[in-house]
């Protein structure tokens, strides 16, 4: 890893991250607001060396964003930095979230969450749904990665057998069936 | 179930699905509702509806899963959950030429990435058997569907505006109910 080319201060980071906390877009648009912060605006990364990170964060068993904060905290101020960036960066939508969820909970069984049930619900529905397309549509390329996908939803569907042992079996069977296929990200 | 067992499925589910949203409420799904009976269909679609109106990453919805479980202090440990495994990134950054060459990591990265496809076809299954249960379901699945495929709009305008087509349907009572 190269030197940052500017400091950025422990302060710094923390309001940074908490714009970058309360960006719409999930990971993709959080990751573009803060290239456009650490990269065009601060000059405190080159492009390469945060596109790297962005790679790499997308090879750890978590958020992508999440361990792209810790990357860049890690990077300027060493492990309090990696605190400070992750409470900025959760703090905004846990609050909201959870304030959401208190509003829930009080409406439970009212004819509001009624009238809930038979509208927000199946609009949440559709998403689920155009996830699941856009996931499929990028990741199932190939047809040994059609039958695994297709073994996997029978395997709950039909068979009940626990996700977490699928996604296990999945990932194993991958590794060696799936190690000369490559993406061009990575994943 | 206590606070411990649900922090540990939330962990399990956060690393198996490499902390993409929709295939943790694949596993969540399976493992709250249709096997610890802790949590409803509902709950769980709130709960992921959430996270597409309010800002910040898409997994940070099981706050809401974890409050409705075991109010605020399993909200908050359930964000200590999700950001651990982030921490991986610091050894990784030491090591990451033979982790981004290694055939195998991406082999098992793309058979994760494909099951999770197949876990998230079940999950809409069987979401959509507790939803889509009354004509004005289908036709704001319908109208949300074609924002989201059509439209240019933000997620969560479309998720708002379908809601609102339903609501005004509902609360209207043209006879779609």
């Amino acid at each position: 890893m190269s030197t940052p080319d500017a400091a950025i201060s422990l302060r710094a980071l923390f309001l940074l991250f908490l714009r970058i906390g309360l960006s719409f877009g999930a990971g993709t648009g959080m990751s573009a607001v803060l290239q456009a912060e650490l990269v065009r605006k601060r000059r405190a990364i080159s492009r390469g060396e945060f596109m790297t990170l962005y790679g790499l964060a997308r090879l750890v068993p978590s958020g992508s964003m999440t361990a792209l904060a810790v990357a860049v905290g890690y990077r300027y101020h060493g492990f309090p930095g990696t605190v400070v960036v992750l409470l900025a960066m959760i703090l905004p939508a846990f609050v909201l979230t959870v304030v959401l969820t208190v509003a829930y909970t009080l409406l439970a069984g009212s004819p509001a969450m009624g009238v809930l049930n038979l509208t927000l619900m199946p609009a949440a529905l559709a998403v689920v749904v155009i996830s699941a397309y856009r996931i499929g549509r990028e990741f199932v390329t190939s047809s040994l990665e059609l039958i695994l996908a297709i073994a996997a939803a029978a395997g709950v569907l039909l068979l009940g057998i626990n996700p977490s042992l699928i996604l296990v079996a999945g990932g194993l069977i991958g590794a060696y069936a799936l190690r000369d296929r490559t993406s061009e990200d990575g994943r | 179930m206590t606070l411990w067992d649900m922090l540990v499925q939330l962990a399990v589910a956060n690393v198996l699905a490499f902390g993409n949203g929709t295939v943790m409420a694949a596993v969540l799904q399976n493992t709250f509702v249709q096997q610890a009976h802790v949590l409803t269909n509902e709950q769980l679609l709130y709960a992921f509806a959430l996270a597409r109106v309010t800002p910040g990453q898409a997994n940070l919805y099981v706050a809401s899963i974890a409050y409705m479980m075991f109010g605020l202090p399993g909200a908050a440990l359930s964000m200590v959950v999700i950001a651990v495994p982030s921490y991986l990134m610091i050894p990784l950054l030491r090591t990451y030429e033979f982790v981004r060459g290694n055939r195998a990591v991406r082999g098992l990265t793309r058979g994760l990435a494909s099951t999770a496809v197949g876990l998230i076809m079940a999950t809409t299954w069987s979401l959509s058997k507790d939803s889509l249960h009354a004509p004005v379901t289908w036709l704001v699945l319908g109208v949300a569907l074609a924002l989201l495929v059509f439209t240019r709009l933000p997620t969560f305008i479309s998720l708002l505006l379908a809601t609102g087509v339903g609501v005004a349907l509902v609360l209207g009572n043209l006879g779609v109910r």
